[in-house]
């Protein structure tokens, strides 16, 4: 596996030194040596190129300080930067005057430097003024491995839990560093209990099974941690949960927008990335499919379909719209879009000037959006949210295919229910999960098996079933295979009947003209063709790095030989011409596992952006990425196998407030949780989640009139009943001009979201406490614990049993006798409250659709229903521990 | 003197001033607060620095009338266009300006006037037409801006421009900037309240929740709709069998076993998770008193006419206005849908004006009589207005008209507007702006002035630059500031 760490023993005389002067920070530690990229750069970008950067239209004094030649120039005697003398640098006496009408930035601009960043700048100077470009456009290099010292900065374990940890983790190495650099310590290891939650969280958005958290606490080999992130890295749910923020990045919806927000099916798109993330493919094919899988050789339809990406914009189909309007918009938004993900750069910006801070003209934007200005969509809308370019899948041949699939799969389902019915004896005509031997079955089988009828089941499923009935009954197992045969057959026929959008390319393509502030009727007379953004690209015609004025006079009108299209770009954007494909991409994995990413801008990698807080780190793991051949399962697993990772999120309160962002990584990650994967969390606890993977989309519970509010009765919002009202969040149908009232502070699925907030209101409490998903979610828990009837127990001891059952099953621990004590009070006094009031009780009982045991007592399932509502909505269960 | 040595130093001033382009102040402010988006809590206080200066308002109270109503009909008279009845546009009114999809096939653009009479209103005699009577009764109290212009011409465009600044969707609206600026007036009620009505035709056009959206706000910010039907906030009523009492021991047994655990952890987000539920139960309790009327006097409700009586009538949610201006509810946003007579005009505009006349005007008094109009800022208007010319046909009785962006009008009254005057003109035909024009962008800086915010000082950092809802545009519109 190519994320190990290698050759770390190795000696390198002098790095941690140079990690240490790097670790400061701007000003306070910078006294060694101030990096020029990293510290002065950011310095002038934000307090200077506004007036004297790469805007042309915007420059004042004819001096742009983001340009050696600037930076360095002399004019009329006076000289901006002097190597080695600040006294002599205009641009140190300017920062540095007292004088109102001297001083830069000009009072009046309402940015004032602070004395520690006049401090770098004086150091720089001093230093020699050594020149660079802005780090994120440099090549990442890849950084040799700090080694750390037995006994000095590396922890050692006290004892040996989980693993011989022979060899460290890099990222360990990167991490501590810079902690001893500070005169911090690592926290300790998490408790295997908090982990367990944690990676199964991060890796598969669902909590740990009873059975998954007894297997791993009773595992004591070295490599049990290991193994179960291998486990859930192979697991189907693996990429639902990754798909999630891949929809946010690619605005997915299933409808337009817009007034009238009709209908899409961009579904099999979203299959698509599940799939692809489950097979781990690699990045840089996940890009070029994405982008440009159409004008792939020999395409495929899948490829046809991943193309679907830059067709999951909004689209407006309004009555008085121009057409064009529509049109020129839409490809604004995929040069936007590719920009925001391939390249972490603001180009919107450059859409109507060149850009403020970073060195992209407004031809380099135009370039980009001359190879997104070839395909055959018109901005007319007649298809209702079906707009051309659509593959339509449903030749006569799949028809007959999803035929014969269906009757294979009846006829086998037959089979099935038949074998079942001897082995797992129950009564005549009741689902097998009546049977004790299948309701015991581990694992998701009791929901995934146990509960379906043989013709419902799915690949998920059965893939679990299989091992599962291997050995005890190898001729289950066989007749399960071909079920899954028949299942797989019939999925792969049915996901094919369908119209979905996809990209295409026009024969005669379009011309495209710079436009005059982005206004699509306001033509400019500079041709522009399709390019990687020039201050990146080596082949590309130059035109980032002169002026804007000066790459408009350069424009002939002559096709160049190499007018880039989407495949060319697709391929240039995984090149390694670009030095941010791999940066962006491994930012926004830890982002999703620490909250927040190196580069705090995830969206900004340009001048503007914040500094990383890790940057030797982020470059070996984007080099890393690259060499292990684009492979996101091993990145992933090379995140969360390190100690950093496995580190307790517990901290003191003065740590805390150090470092309340957790930005040094003394600890482990502790966020609330992204709100779908808090539903998603309710519905496993209770056993009440159906991993049916693919497929239209689902209409779980919304309070009534919502849609037709918004589109005053022109879409009534039908309900799904049974199954669908537990399949995974990533399936439930999003409306887009009101996305399911179900999710907080979710992405709007509107444009392009890398990094989505977290806040904190009571409407969200309200949500958790009301919401019916999560009311029924505690209903059936309750149901589930109270299932769970020792033997040989006083009532007390059962209580205490269940209460224990409620509160791990979402929070993967035992609770404490404190917490247990608090519980059982709770118990006693729901008891006799709901005796009280046997309507309420009988309200709380049944609430949700799904169904309860008839025998149950309405008061005491009242009782522990609400008591399971208090457990849903801790904060731990809230958070990522 | 340093100042000659690169070039003028006014050149700049004066670049800068006129784009205002500054970093600005609460943006530095912010740099010393806890990160909103890291830290999940949400201050309710105002960013350092803020107000600016002193507030005229404390409020706003928006009755936004979605569709584009028209000018011409309402708050614009123009006789030139009976004169001239079915005559062309002039070329020379028209220069060049881009018309909507829908009347661009049209052969020709027929002047069409009002078939609507105009009346002197007030002791100020500022023009309102039959259309709006209980308008122009209190036209005294009013400020008619006349020298409306947007730039965008079809719908989602103008209403996003007209509520976030902008015309392309993702922008923070309006009251998320106040909310993010000037944080909460009380406890119990959100900062930022949303109310649609429902039209008598239940016509309209599609509203989005984007529009009171936060962008890339925090979504803390964003504008919480009050639904008329159904829980008046998603989620609010506790679930059948869940008493209040059982509620408030279910939050203590939260708060309980959430502290054990902040013992353990140390996270002091805790302790924020705990208040956030304990607001969700103020809610609980606030909201349905907010929306319960049985308290109002017969002869306030008979103010707002008799539709105030149904639930989610634009009557009833400028009655609720009032009653959330009065709980310290900071940014009060009324819609009422149904404006977009392309045809019809002639029966649809009545009945719409119906609807909102009475009330709006209610409104209007009854703040003013319990001394609220003072520090509280009503504005009322649409997107866009309508065009001079016909849609399809010129006809004295039955019309329609198109979108129209380079003129249109509305209203504003109280806190420190100027009162009884008629701001702004249009030309003959209502076609073009020819007098103290007012942009948009104008008139968000105006409403941020009278909330104390300077619009170019109210900023946040995104994507590597200062946003602010005026852009780089925006002047305040100092005509009409008493």
């Amino acid at each position: 596996m190519r994320f190990l760490p290698k050759n770390n023993v190795r000696a390198v005389p002098g790095l941690l030194t140079l990690a240490f002067a790097l670790a400061g920070g701007a000003g306070a530690r910078a006294a060694e040596a101030v990096d020029f990229s990293r510290q002065v750069m950011p310095i002038l970008s934000d307090a200077c190129f506004r007036c004297h950067g790469p805007d042309a239209g915007t420059r004042e004094a004819d001096l742009r300080l983001d340009l050696r030649e600037g930076l360095f120039r002399t004019k009329n005697d006076v000289t901006v930067v002097v190597p080695g003398k600040p006294e002599e640098s205009e641009l140190f006496l300017r920062i540095s005057s007292e004088h109102e009408d001297e001083v830069m930035p000009p009072r009046e601009s309402n940015r004032q430097l602070k004395p520690a960043e006049i401090d770098v700048l004086k150091k720089w100077i001093s230093s020699g003024a050594p020149w660079g470009t802005h780090w994120a456009f440099s090549p990442p290099v890849r950084p040799a491995v700090p080694v750390l010292q037995e006994g000095g900065t590396v922890r050692q374990r006290e004892t040996v839990t989980l693993e011989p940890r022979a060899r460290v983790n890099p990222i360990d190495a990167f991490v501590r560093t810079k902690l001893a650099t500070l005169g911090l310590k690592p926290a300790a290891e998490a408790d295997r209990a908090a982990l367990l939650r944690r990676v199964s969280l991060d890796l598969t958005g669902l909590p740990p099974t009873p059975a998954e958290l007894e297997t791993f606490l009773t595992d004591r080999a070295p490599d049990a941690y290991e193994r179960v992130v291998d486990r859930l890295l192979a697991s189907p749910r693996y990429g639902e949960r990754w798909a999630w923020d891949w929809l946010d990045i690619a605005r997915y919806s299933d409808t337009n927008g817009f007034q009238g927000d009709p209908e899409r099916t961009m579904w099999p798109w979203r299959d698509w990335v599940v799939n692809a993330l489950n097979a781990n493919m690699p990045y840089d094919q996940f890009t070029i499919e994405q982008l440009a899988g159409d004008l792939l050789p020999n395409v495929t339809r899948e490829q046809k379909i991943a193309s679907g990406f830059h067709r999951n914009n909004m689209f407006n189909g309004e009555g008085g719209r121009i057409a064009e309007e529509t049109r020129v918009e839409n490809v604004f938004d995929r040069v936007d879009t590719t920009a925001t993900v391939w390249l972490g750069l603001t180009f919107t910006c450059a859409r109507c000037h060149d850009h403020k801070f970073d060195p992209i003209t407004q031809k380099d934007y135009y370039a980009l959006y001359d190879i997104f200005n070839q395909m055959s969509e018109t901005g007319r809308n007649q298809g209702g949210g079906q707009i051309p370019p659509v593959m339509d899948m449903s030749t006569a041949e799949e028809k007959e295919r999803l035929k014969k699939t269906n009757a294979r799969l009846d006829e086998i389902a037959k089979e099935v229910v038949a074998f079942e019915l001897i082995k797992f004896p129950r009564p005549e005509g009741k689902p097998l999960i009546d049977s004790p031997e299948a309701a015991q079955l581990p694992g998701n089988l009791p929901a995934t098996h146990a509960k379906v009828e043989p013709r419902r089941r799915n690949a998920n499923g059965l893939l679990e079933a299989i091992p599962h009935f291997r050995e005890t009954d190898p001729a289950y197992a066989d007749l399960l295979q071909k079920h899954l045969d028949a299942v797989r057959a019939r999925d792969n026929a049915n996901t094919r009947i369908t119209r979905v959008m996809i990209m295409d390319q026009i024969a005669e393509p379009r011309e495209t003209f710079i436009l005059n502030k982005g206004n699509y009727e306001a033509k400019t007379d500079v041709q522009v063709f399709g390019a990687a953004p020039g201050f990146l690209s080596k082949t590309a015609p130059r035109s980032g790095t002169l002026s804007g004025d000066e790459s408009l006079a350069n424009a002939t009108g002559a096709v160049p030989p190499a007018r880039m299209n989407r495949l060319d770009l697709a391929r240039w954007l995984v090149s390694e011409e670009n030095p941010l494909v791999a940066r962006t991409a491994v930012n926004r994995a830890w982002q999703a596992f620490f909250g927040t990413g190196f580069v705090k801008t995830a969206e900004d990698f340009g001048m503007q952006s914040e500094p990383p807080s890790h940057p030797e780190l982020l470059d070996w793991l984007a080099t890393e990425f690259v060499a292990s051949g684009w492979d996101m399962k091993a990145l992933h697993r090379s995140i969360v196998t390190s100690a950093t990772y496995r580190q307790t999120s517990r901290a003191t309160a003065e740590q805390h407030e150090r470092d309340p962002e957790n930005r040094l990584l003394a600890r482990g990650p502790r966020f609330r949780l992204p709100s779908w994967m808090i539903r998603d969390q309710a519905l496993a606890a209770a056993g009440l989640l159906v991993e049916f993977a693919g497929g239209p989309a689902v209409r779980p519970y919304q309070p009534a009139g919502i849609w037709e509010e918004a589109t005053f009765g022109k879409k009534t919002y039908q309900q799904d009943h049974g199954d669908a009202l537990y399949r995974r969040s990533l399936y439930v149908f999003w409306r887009r001009i009101v996305g399911p009232t179900t999710f907080f502070d979710a992405g709007a699925r509107q444009v392009c979201t890398v990094k989505v907030a977290r806040t904190n209101t009571p409407l969200h409490a309200l949500v958790t406490l009301n919401d019916p998903v999560y009311v029924e979610a505690a209903r059936v828990l309750a149901q589930r614990v109270i299932a769970q009837t020792p033997e040989n127990m006083t009532p007390a001891e059962t209580d205490e049993a269940r209460v224990e059952a409620a509160f791990r099953l979402p929070t993967a621990r035992l609770p404490k006798p404190q917490e247990k004590h608090v519980l059982l009070a709770r118990l006693a006094k729901l008891r006799g409250q709901f005796a009280a009031d046997g309507a309420a009780a009988q309200n709380l009982a049944t609430a949700g659709e799904a169904p309860r045991p008839e025998a149950l007592e309405p008061v005491e399932h009242a009782a522990w229903t609400a008591l399971c509502s208090l457990i849903l909505n801790l904060d731990e269960v809230l958070s990522k521990e | 003197m340093a100042c000659n040595r690169y070039e003028a130093v006014h050149t700049r001033r004066e670049f800068l001033a006129q784009a205002g382009l500054g970093v600005g102040a609460a943006a530095l402010a912010q740099l010393f607060r806890p990160d909103v988006f890291a830290a999940t809590s949400v201050p309710p206080v105002p960013l350092g620095g803020l107000p600016h200066f002193p507030a005229k308002a404390k409020r706003v109270i928006c009755l936004f009338q979605s569709g584009g109503p028209s000018h011409l009909d309402l708050l614009d008279p123009k006789p030139l266009l009976s004169e001239r009845f079915n005559e062309d546009l002039p070329d020379s009114v028209r220069r060049g300006q881009r018309i909507t999809g829908m009347v661009a096939a049209q052969a020709r653009l027929a002047l069409q006037p009002s078939k609507f009479g105009f009346q002197r209103g007030g002791k100020c005699g500022t023009e309102i037409s039959d259309l709006l009577p209980y308008t122009r009764a209190i036209a005294d109290e009013l400020c008619v801006v006349r020298s409306m212009h947007t730039e965008a011409i079809n719908h989602d465009p103008a209403i996003t421009f007209f509520q976030s600044g902008s015309q392309l969707p993702g922008r923070p609206s309006m009251g998320a900037w106040v909310d993010y600026g000037l944080g909460r007036l009380n406890e119990n009620l959100p900062s930022f309240v949303v109310l649609v009505s429902v039209n008598a035709k239940r016509s309209g056009q599609g509203l989005l929740a984007r529009l009171w959206g936060s962008g890339f706000l925090p979504s803390a910010h964003q504008g919480v709709q009050f639904r008329s039907a159904g829980e008046p906030v998603l989620y609010l009523n506790d679930v059948p069998g869940v008493s209040r009492e059982r509620r408030r021991r279910m939050l203590d047994g939260i708060a309980e076993l959430n502290r054990l655990q902040q013992a353990q952890s140390g996270d002091p987000e805790i302790e924020t998770r705990i208040n956030q539920f304990e607001m969700a139960y103020r809610m609980q309790a606030s909201v349905p008193e907010l929306m319960a009327l049985e308290n109002e006097p017969a002869h306030v409700l008979e103010s707002y006419g008799s539709s105030v009586n149904t639930p989610g009538s634009f009557a009833r949610n400028c009655l609720l206005a009032r009653r959330l201006a009065e709980r310290g509810v900071r940014f009060i946003q009324l819609y009422h849908r149904d404006w977009d007579h392309h045809g019809g005009l002639h029966d649809s505009l009545p009945a719409i004006a119906r609807d909102v006349d009475q009330p709006s005007a209610a409104l209007v008094s009854d703040l003013k009589q319990r001394g609220l109009l003072d520090d509280t800022l009503v504005i009322w208007g649409g997107e866009f207005g309508r065009t001079p010319y016909a849609q399809g046909a010129a006809n004295r009785e039955k019309y329609g008209r198109d979108h129209h962006g380079k003129a249109f009008s509305l209203w504003m009254a109280g806190a420190g507007v100027k009162r009884g005057i008629a701001y702004g003109a249009t030309d003959e035909f209502g076609f073009n702006v020819i007098e103290k024009p007012v942009h948009i962008h104008d008139l968000q800086a105006t409403i941020l002035h009278q909330l104390g915010i300077d619009h170019e000082r109210l900023t946040y950092r995104f994507q590597g630059r200062q946003f602010r809802l005026t852009d780089v545009h925006g002047e305040v519109v100092k005509g009409i500031l008493a």
